[in-house]
């Protein structure tokens, strides 16, 4: 689906293979059924999107973090209660210390929306799936609950809902036996494409100083890689090639 | 020349009979029960969590999967390795294989999540995923075993019955491969991550599924009182010996593979070393008495002749392999991720910390249904088809 | 192949196994439908709040909602459409299902505006296992607390935020 998707970097050889050959299949046994608009992922210029965050941990403090977990459980109606093993946990604070000097930091950690996100290599259903824009994301529709995707993610990024749940909001409807993770607040995305705000962001975020920067990834005069140009941030498990468009500074 | 094997259905209306048959049915049913319980209540009612996102249910799964393409064996071996001594069961070999197998899959099918979506997991492939070839692996498993039984079963089909075993024997290796690579492919995680797992997982096949053969083997023999001649009975011991310490060898070379490496001395230190439960399950049930006490019982001498000795080796294989997969699927979830190389890590997502697991009694009743569903359809299976053999007397050379 | 009469034992003990699966199954089926057996119970929807309009005239609508729900869902889900008519958040804001002495009526309740055809039809959704089977009351839109149940998440201004359109 994601064919038209080119990122500036080098992914695996066999990647690229499979990505040709699902083209290649695609146009030779469903012209047209791919065709249509996917996660409005061509803009205007007719330049590919990729969203994408930039977390600047030098410009957070431990209450900047905890401002991004409550705001991202009144969006989307997660919230912590007494069971903290079976809670969902969209975003979460991490704190991070050096056993040698002491220093410490906290970041707020959430799905990567990985360029090559091993949650949607291992769903049987295809349930987890990448829009063409970049957000992973699930779709509840199809998702059985096998938990494979859970297993399969190298940052923890997902929860199974363990209990009945009501009265979901409408921009994050949510149930028992299924996966879910961070979305990006892709509902914003939606409404307000290269503007919008995550809510985590939108937490953080006072004036000119965007401690959570989002962003296009792929248009290489978007704030956010310019930022990246300039300063450099770090992928998490960049080891793993997995490429996630969540980039942290400070690291 | 001898006479040609006769098939009977056993015929035994002992009250001993079916009272297993009442107590088996019974546990399968308070094991829907509780998948059902589960279901209703979501799962915060077992052990299960977000850290430890898969637990018993799919220990006890897995076990029945492996069990079920390694109790195919001994019919593999009279077809395709044209082995005659083990022609005669290879029948109960092909009807054990599929009950294990169902009762498997009964078990993951409940434990989902949203397990009212089975028609969307067989209508949905997503070709990428080990689960979705596993699902074709399973569904084509109980066809091509099915139609390989039916094909030793007509005597005018027979001649059909060696390139279907053929088909059989490849197509299990083949699942096998799957199920060990749902683990083995699992990149994030240093528990994983290894093509060890795959050959690891069909060796292990052998031993489980021969073990369990075994048991029920002998079971249906004495409910049924048939004789069983003691060359027959040397012949399964040899094998539990030999696929025990093959297991063996592969936990040797995967554990020594893992402490090679540096980045892996932290896990390898927990499992071997300080993972409490998981350390002695290791050292205790599935070294001690899952592997060393059951070869020890199989080639001491003095009981080469007691069936007896063979029944509790049996029994211990499949205490150790409970213990092995517990280790590999919750002990392997339990180690915490790296996601930070170098940072004490520590969050309210449980970071950084060994997570912990009880199971519940509803994990553990779904678990028990299963491997009692299996049980029921075999023993059922042999009372309405002609499957067992009349008797395997001692041959008089 | 042959079966033996000596197996009616077995074919009790599968029968007892069978109808104990299917009594455990239709469990819930049976709560619902208990006190209409012997009796028809016509279905008889709840007005909607603002009854001047549908989407679609009401015969379409009978027809051919879940379709139009089915493709809603699909395309806003994959591709990220979210500013069609068509909507189950759109349906429940005006079939919203709460009574004068706001009484909270569930989709298990037969009184629900979807649960009254679908028992009536045999049909079986779960739509509500994910999303919210009522519109959100006036007193929750401007509530951005959350509610001391954990499993009472109260909401926020939903509709001015995403759906300018629709007035209440």
């Amino acid at each position: 689906m994601s064919t038209e998707l080119d990122n500036i970097e080098l992914r695996p050889a066999r990647r690229r293979f499979l990505k040709g050959a699902a083209a290649l299949a695609t146009t030779l046994v469903a012209p047209g059924v791919m065709l249509y608009k996917t996660g409005q992922a061509a803009n205007d210029n007719g330049k590919s999107i990729r969203w994408g965050l930039v977390i600047d941990s030098n410009a957070m403090s431990e209450s900047d973090v905890d401002a991004c977990v409550s705001a991202c459980q009144r969006e989307h109606g997660w919230k912590t209660t007494a069971n903290s093993a079976t809670d969902a946990q969209w975003v979460r604070k991490v704190s991070l210390r050096d056993a040698e000097s002491g220093h410490q930091r906290f970041l707020p950690m959430m799905c990567q929306h990985c360029d090559n996100p091993p949650c949607v290599d291992v769903c049987p259903t295809g349930a987890s799936f990448k829009r063409a824009d970049g957000i992973v994301l699930v779709n509840r529709h199809t998702c059985i609950g096998c938990r494979y995707c859970m297993m399969a993610c190298p940052y923890k990024a997902r929860s199974f809902i363990h209990e009945v749940l009501r009265d979901q909001l409408p921009v994050a409807p949510r149930g028992k036996g299924t996966v879910e993770s961070c979305t990006l607040c892709v509902h914003r995305i939606d409404r307000d494409g290269a503007d919008a705000v995550p809510a985590c962001a939108e937490a953080v975020n006072r004036g000119d100083r965007k401690a959570i920067l989002f962003g296009n990834l792929n248009d290489p005069q978007s704030e956010i890689s310019q930022r990246l140009r300039q300063l450099g941030a770090l992928k998490l498990r960049a080891d793993m090639g997995l490429n996630p468009g969540i980039r942290y500074q400070g690291l | 020349m001898p006479s040609p094997q006769r098939y009977v259905e056993i015929k035994t209306s002992t009250p001993i009979y079916w009272s297993l048959i009442v107590v088996l049915a019974a546990i399968a049913l308070i094991g829907i029960a509780a998948a059902h319980h589960m279901d209703t209540e979501g799962h915060h009612i077992t052990g299960m969590s977000n850290q430890i996102v898969w637990g018993l249910p799919h220990v006890f799964a897995i076990f029945l999967i492996v069990a079920a393409s390694g109790a195919l064996n001994l019919a593999s071996m009279a077809s395709v390795f044209s082995r005659q001594e083990y022609k005669p069961l290879a029948r109960f070999s092909a009807i054990l294989s599929i009950a294990l197998l169902v009762g498997g899959l009964a078990i993951l099918l409940l434990d989902l999540g949203r397990p009212d979506r089975l028609i969307v997991a067989m209508t949905n492939y997503n070709f990428k995923s080990i689960f979705a070839w596993n699902i074709i692996l399973y569904t084509g498993f109980i066809v091509i075993v099915g139609a390989y039984l039916w094909l030793m079963m007509e005597r005018r089909m027979h001649r059909w019955s060696k390139p279907a075993g053929l088909l059989a024997f490849i197509w299990r290796l083949v699942l096998t491969t799957g199920t060990g690579s749902i683990f083995g492919f699992l990149i994030a995680r240093e528990a994983y991550d290894s093509a060890l797992l795959a050959p690891m997982f069909i060796v292990m096949s052998f031993a489980f599924g021969l073990a369990v053969f075994v048991l029920l083997l002998l079971l249906s023999f004495k409910l049924d009182r048939r004789e069983l001649g003691i060359s027959q009975l040397q012949r399964l011991r040899k094998l539990l010996g030999l696929f025990t310490a093959a297991v063996l060898y592969f936990v040797i070379i995967f554990h020594l593979t893992k402490l090679y490496g540096t980045q892996n001395h932290d896990f390898e230190h927990f499992i071997l070393l300080e993972g409490g439960i998981y350390t002695q399950l290791f050292w205790i049930v599935q070294i001690g008495l899952g592997s060393l006490l059951p070869m020890a019982l199989v080639y001491a001498p003095a009981l080469q002749t007691s069936s007896k000795s063979l029944v509790l080796a049996s029994l211990l294989v499949i205490l150790g392999a409970f213990a092995q997969l517990y280790i590999i699927i919750v002990g392997g979830q339990a180690f915490p991720l790296n996601i930070f190389p170098g940072y004490i890590v520590e969050s309210s997502f449980f970071d950084g910390v060994i997570n912990d697991y009880t199971p519940s009694l509803w994990e553990f009743l779904l678990g028990c249904g299963g491997v009692t569903s299996a049980v029921l359809i075999t023993l059922l299976a042999i009372r309405v088809l002609p499957i067992m053999p009349d008797g395997l007397p001692e041959q008089v050379q | 192949m042959r079966l033996r009469l000596s197996s009616l034992p077995l074919f009790l003990v599968l029968g007892v196994l069978l109808s104990a699966a299917l009594s455990i199954c239709g469990v819930n089926a049976a709560d619902q439908s208990a006190s209409s057996f012997g009796q028809i119970v016509i279905p008889a929807p709840a007005k909607p709040v603002d009854a001047s309009h549908c989407v679609e005239p009401v015969e379409v609508m009978r027809r051919d909602h879940m379709k139009f729900l089915k493709h809603q869902r699909d395309t806003t889900v994959l591709q990220g459409e979210r500013d069609s008519k068509y909507s189950l958040v759109g349906c429940m804001n005006c079939h919203n299902p709460t009574t004068a002495n706001e009484e909270v009526i569930r989709y298990e309740n037969p009184k629900h505006f979807c649960s009254s055809c679908h028992s009536y039809a045999s049909v079986k959704i779960d739509c509500f296992e994910c999303h919210a089977d009522r519109g959100l009351v006036s007193s929750q839109q401007s509530n951005l607390t959350l509610n001391s149940d954990s499993r009472q998440l109260t909401a926020q201004t939903f509709n001015q935020k995403l759906d300018p359109s629709r007035v209440d």
